[in-house]
């Protein structure tokens, strides 16, 4: 087979949904200044680009349309480029990555943009006319809320909320250093608004103590232990990766981040949807032939705190190396534009720290798991 | 006139300079707030901005709206004076200080307009001192315009001019302050308190002494100088820890330093060692640690009373207060109780409306701007003459006499007659003169209750009139307790809508009262529960869907005109209105979810219509339903007639009158407005999302369940008002007509006013006034 690299990764910094910076941006708008940006920080020749494919998990109002094609007529990418807008909810961007690598391995393009956007400032979760089957509601979980189901996983994993909290904490004040750092920096694109340019994420909240989330109330359940601080916040963002053969990349000089090793998907039972990334990591890991153990870097979507936990002791996962420049409770979670943010971030990692093998890995709402599998390149 | 005030300046953002400018801003016009640069701090603008920003959270609401907010524009007085420049009115609202007031208006005259007007919100400081060392023409631009706290709320303005005051500034000034912020303008004299704080003032101070004398208890005394003497039930002491117990000394000092010698006032004007020390230990009242009333944390928040004459808190005691006629408004009979009821009310009553008589002409040239004062600054029910006509003003003035009291010179003039009588139908005061005078409206007031004195109803029920307002206009008026809508109500709608059809233009729902309506009499509905009156009460929902929809689709305009609470039916008919004219402090809202129902008056569909015809609204059938849905769900009521509008009760033309008085009026000619080439609404068709969208509105509520915001009941109820809001069995691709959802909204209403705990709402609400969480 092909092999298959992230040859460039950028997203948009990622804003509080409403109150956020990013609030009066239209999603069309963020993720052609995303694409742009990709393409100007890799370097690819923009007619060589096969597709452009982005998943967002509520494609209607603004995100409606086909709304990639779109994205690839705002971002002035020639007329010749296609696109694809491409729907697994919160798994959505990481799922265009595996299309475009499924394409290359069957001869249909070798160079491809892959990512994600959503705005849940201006599309609300749901979106405008949820309708769901009466009779499938009565059936089972499959509409159950994703507060519900990380109640449900603390419940199961009798996950408490002080280690909930410990998690949240922590993941504020990874990110925070790594902002600090510097380390995003390379990462974000400035998203120019009418308010002026926007470069840096306004999710983060590096004062987050243990004491003040102790004083927060449940968010879902008036009983239960996930409050907002320990649950990703709505966010507003976009991300992309670029996907090529390893050929191309070399043959082009692109900077070549990782190589795609192997990929899995997989379905959960919706009511503990959070527990999704450990069967789909499982076979991912199984498909690339190592085990938990062998790797260096794990970028793990917290959704929620609970989730994340209760996959990181299932799946054997070493918590030092999983999510190492904070987690999507500090940094935030756009729902389609996590996959590619998460997938680009691994790869940026397995280069920046070092290593050979990372691992990318969602839940998806509806009960569902999405991995991917990086190997570093020599 | 008022459009020749097109930017208003406020000088201190203190609570009366920022809620003054709050109201400007209320009205539409942008207004510049001043105040001094903070001694600390990089923010030179950081007193203003920082009372906008409490003002956004004070409850009640300073503003009516977020958009009133931003017409605020804040500044210091060191950067920003010269942008007075573009003001056509300044009020000044700064500390009481002389110096400092004299001051800033040296500085003003520097760069201001001329013919700007300046203002001062002076409680106490004669005008006089205030322009002294001014020019001629900054004399000319001068008044003072005394606000009430909170200046939203209290509908009161005095205004003063002095011998120099151009009369053009102050109609200009007064103009604005009726028509665009709504006050009611009463001419006060150049004399200390004005008119409102100085019988204020007074009273209190009587109320105060009297206790103390006569050994009362602090909940007697209240009982007594409260509810039967038509003033609020808070009463005197309530009072007191309500303003700030600290206020008393520094308005004692006040008035006594400038009021003249011979003034009634110096020989009541006394401190109590008790008060001194409260104040001293900082028991300023509800601002402080507690007052003559006070929660105690410490033991399980307790209520309790201060013992005036031990000094300690003791549980709070209800005190049997007057009974019969006099706790009813007899005003005779609650000071003829034998006993320390009668001594008590009696030497604050007396005491203070001889005081009142006393101050014409000094204080105010009439009766009507002192009773108006009264009435509207400490929201008296009746001003002081309408008390004393009460009385007697013969009866008064023996009283005094026998006493050895000096009997106002007012009181010999009237004699055994009133101060108020009515005359060919026209309201007529007193004067001084001995003669009587009409009592006139303004232009642009129409009072019902003029057209009441002067005429017979078109058409009277129990609970219902029609009246003619003049010019081919009607108005519908409700006269049931608390304006309830009922059968009756009913019944008049359907008669009179052939009634102005073939001989009038117009008709306006409107009422004097307080408030529009509170809804449907639940007390008659849960009677009719609990006989089992099934079908009478169907036949009352019905009825109501039937007069409704009789006023909507009549030959001829009908305007609704509400103040105050417009809820359930009230809020029903107002929707079904072809315009609105609204008091700007409009609280309106669908709140049968609150007592276990769904509103039955098709009010669904009007508001479901409203929000489906926004073009603001995302397309499909959910939007405007959930939209609907979590406004009727949670029976929100709007704070203000802009919120009205965010809301969608209010369509976007419909129109706000700032000015109570002005209502009638200004809802009469939108009338007139419309008759030229009116025809009724078309009726709407709804495309409805049926069980589909119940299913996710039903998902939506149980996460509030889940939440602890709702009740398992209420996910009973909110499912009936989802089913009808869904249009039922209906499906997408299906239209649903008005007539299928007022039948769907009959059943939902039926299933669940037999429910036990409906019932359970209804008579909870009925007998504590607030709504039973089951």
């Amino acid at each position: 087979m092909q092999s298959v690299v992230i040859a460039g990764y950028a997203r948009s910094p990622f804003h509080l949904a409403n109150k956020g910076a990013l609030a009066h941006v239209r999603p069309d708008d963020l993720a052609a200044q995303v694409i742009r940006g990709l393409i100007s920080k890799t370097g690819v020749e923009p007619a060589d680009i096969e597709d452009v494919v982005i998943g967002c998990s509520f494609p209607e109002g603004e995100q409606g349309f086909n709304v990639a094609r779109l994205i690839a007529l705002l971002a002035d990418l020639p007329i010749s480029v296609a696109g694809m807008t491409v729907n697994r909810f919160c798994g959505s961007s990481m799922s265009a990555i595996h299309y475009a690598m499924g394409q290359i391995a069957i001869g249909a393009g070798e160079v491809f943009v892959c990512g994600g956007v959503e705005s849940m400032s201006r599309i609300p979760m749901g979106g405008y006319n949820p309708l769901p089957n009466p009779a499938l509601m009565k059936k089972g979980n499959a509409y159950v809320s994703m507060g519900e189901t990380a109640e449900n996983v603390a419940t199961k994993y009798q996950i408490g909320r002080a280690e909930q909290e410990a998690m949240a904490v922590e993941s504020q004040h990874k990110a925070a250093a790594a902002r600090d750092a510097g380390k995003l920096a390379d990462e974000i694109v400035t998203i120019e608004t009418k308010a002026g340019p926007v470069s840096e994420d306004g999710t983060i909240r590096p004062e987050t103590t243990a004491e003040a989330l102790a004083g927060l109330k449940p968010a879902f359940d008036a009983a239960g232990s996930v409050t907002a601080g320990t649950s990703s916040p709505l966010t507003d963002g976009a991300s992309a990766v670029l996907v090529t053969t390893e050929e191309y990349a070399r043959a082009h000089g692109l900077p070549i981040l990782a190589r795609i090793k192997s990929v899995a998907i997989s379905g959960c039972a919706p009511e503990t949807m959070g527990l999704g990334p450990i069967l789909s990591s499982q076979k991912a890991l199984e498909r690339a032939g190592i085990s938990a153990g062998d790797l260096d870097v794990v970028e793990l979507n917290e959704a929620f705190a609970s989730q994340a936990l209760a996959c990181i002791k299932d799946l054997g996962l070493d918590a030092a190396k999983v999510n190492i420049d904070g987690g999507a409770i500090a940094i935030g979670h756009p729902l389609g534009a996590t996959g590619a943010r998460i997938v680009g971030k691994a790869a940026s990692l397995l280069k920046r720290e070092g290593g050979k093998y990372a691992l990318a890995s969602q839940c998806i709402g509806g009960g569902q798991g999405i991995a991917t599998v990086l190997e570093a390149v020599e | 006139m008022s459009q020749s005030i097109t930017k208003v300046c406020v000088i201190g953002a203190g609570t009366m300079g920022a809620g003054i400018a709050a109201q400007v801003a209320n009205a539409g016009v942008p207004v510049l707030l001043l105040d001094i640069v903070p001694k600390e701090g990089g923010n030179r603008n950081a007193v203003a901005e920082g009372a906008v920003a409490k003002m956004l959270k004070t409850e009640p609401a300073p503003f009516m709206s977020k958009s009133a907010a931003k017409l605020v524009e804040t500044g210091n007085i060191e950067d920003h004076l010269e942008k007075v420049a573009e003001c056509d009115w300044v009020i000044e609202a700064v500390i009481e200080r002389l110096d400092i007031k004299q001051g800033l208006y040296a500085r003003l005259e520097a760069v201001k307009r001329e013919g700007t007007a300046v203002s001062s919100n002076t409680s106490t400081i004669p005008l006089a001192q205030l322009v002294d060392g001014r020019s001629d023409a900054f004399k000319r631009d001068f008044l003072i315009t005394h606000f009430f706290n909170p200046p939203r709320y209290m509908r009161l303005l005095e205004i003063v001019t002095g011998p120099d005051t151009d009369a053009g500034v102050a109609a200009k000034v007064e103009q604005f302050a009726d028509v665009a912020m709504g006050k009611t303008v009463v001419k006060a004299k150049d004399t200390p308190g004005f008119i409102a704080n100085r019988i204020g003032t007074y009273w209190i101070q009587l109320g105060l002494n009297a206790a103390f004398d006569q050994g009362l208890s602090v909940e007697l005394a209240d009982a007594v100088a409260g509810k039967p003497m038509g003033v609020p039930k808070t009463g005197i002491f309530g009072l007191v820890d309500l303003v700030g117990i600290d206020l008393m000394p520094h308005l004692q000092a006040s008035l006594t330093s400038t009021l003249p010698k011979d003034d009634p006032y110096h020989a009541i004007a006394r401190s109590h060692p008790l008060i001194e020390k409260m104040i001293a230990d900082g028991y300023t009242g509800r601002k402080g640690k507690g007052g003559f009333y006070r929660l105690n944390k410490e033991m399980g928040r307790r209520k309790e009373t201060i013992d005036l004459a031990t000094g300690e808190y003791r549980e709070t005691i209800r005190a049997a207060g007057p009974s019969g006629k006099a706790s009813r408004g007899d005003l005779r009979a609650l000071v003829e109780i034998k006993g320390p009821i009668g001594e008590y009310a009696w030497a604050v009553l007396g005491g203070t409306l001889a005081y009142a008589a006393s101050l014409i002409p000094s204080a105010a040239d009439d009766v009507v701007a002192i009773d108006d004062a009264m009435k509207l600054g400490y929201n008296w029910k009746a001003g002081p003459f309408e008390m004393i006509d009460k009385l007697g003003a013969a009866w008064l003035a023996q009283r005094l006499e026998s006493e050895g009291k000096p009997v106002p010179e007012i009181l010999k003039v009237a004699g055994d007659r009133p101060f108020y009588r009515i005359e060919n139908g026209v309201r007529q005061a007193l004067a001084l003169n001995g003669t009587y005078g009409d009592i006139k409206r303004p232009q642009g007031v129409l009072s019902l209750a003029d057209v009441k004195l002067a005429g017979k109803p078109l058409l009277k029920n129990a609970s219902a009139a029609l009246w003619d307002i003049g010019d081919g206009v009607t108005a519908l008026e409700f006269t049931g307790k608390m304006n309830a809508l009922d059968g009756e109500v009913m019944k008049l709608i359907v008669e009179a809508i052939p009634l102005v059809a073939s001989k009038y233009k117009a008709l306006v729902v409107y009422t004097d009262a307080d408030n529009f309506s509170a809804g449907a009499n639940l007390g008659l509905a849960i009677f009719a529960v609990n006989i089992a009156a099934w079908s009478e009460i169907e036949k009352l929902v019905a009825g109501g869907q039937m007069a409704y929809k009789g006023l909507k689709y009549a030959p001829f305009p009908v305007v609704g005109a509400p103040a105050g609470m417009a809820l359930g039916g009230g809020c029903e008919i107002l929707l079904h209105c072809d315009a609105i004219q609204a008091h700007a402090e409009l609280y309106m809202g669908l709140v049968e979810c609150g007592v276990g129902l769904v509103p039955g008056w098709g009010g669904n569909g009007e508001l479901l219509d409203r929000w489906q015809s926004n073009p603001m609204m995302p397309k499909g059938p959910m939007p405007a339903v959930a939209k609907v849905f979590e406004t009727v769900s949670t029976a929100s009521v709007s704070k203000s007639a802009a919120q009205a509008k965010e809301m969608l009760f209010l369509r976007a033309d419909d129109a706000i009158t700032m000015n109570r008085d002005r209502l009638l009026y200004d809802a009469k000619q939108k009338a007139l407005s419309l008759v030229d080439g009116y025809k009724p609404r078309e009726a709407p068709h709804f495309r409805l999302p049926g069980e589909s969208g119940r299913t996710a509105l039903s998902m939506a509520a149980e996460g509030f369940r889940k939440q602890g915001k709702a009740t398992d009941y209420d996910m009973v109820v909110s499912d009936a008002l989802a089913t009808v809001l869904t249009g039922g069995e209906a499906d997408l691709v299906d239209v649903v007509s008005e007539q299928e959802l007022l039948k769907l909204e009959r059943e939902a209403f039926m299933r669940l006013v037999r429910s036990p705990r409906s019932i359970a709402r209804v008579e909870h609400m009925l007998e504590t006034g607030k709504p039973l969480r089951n």
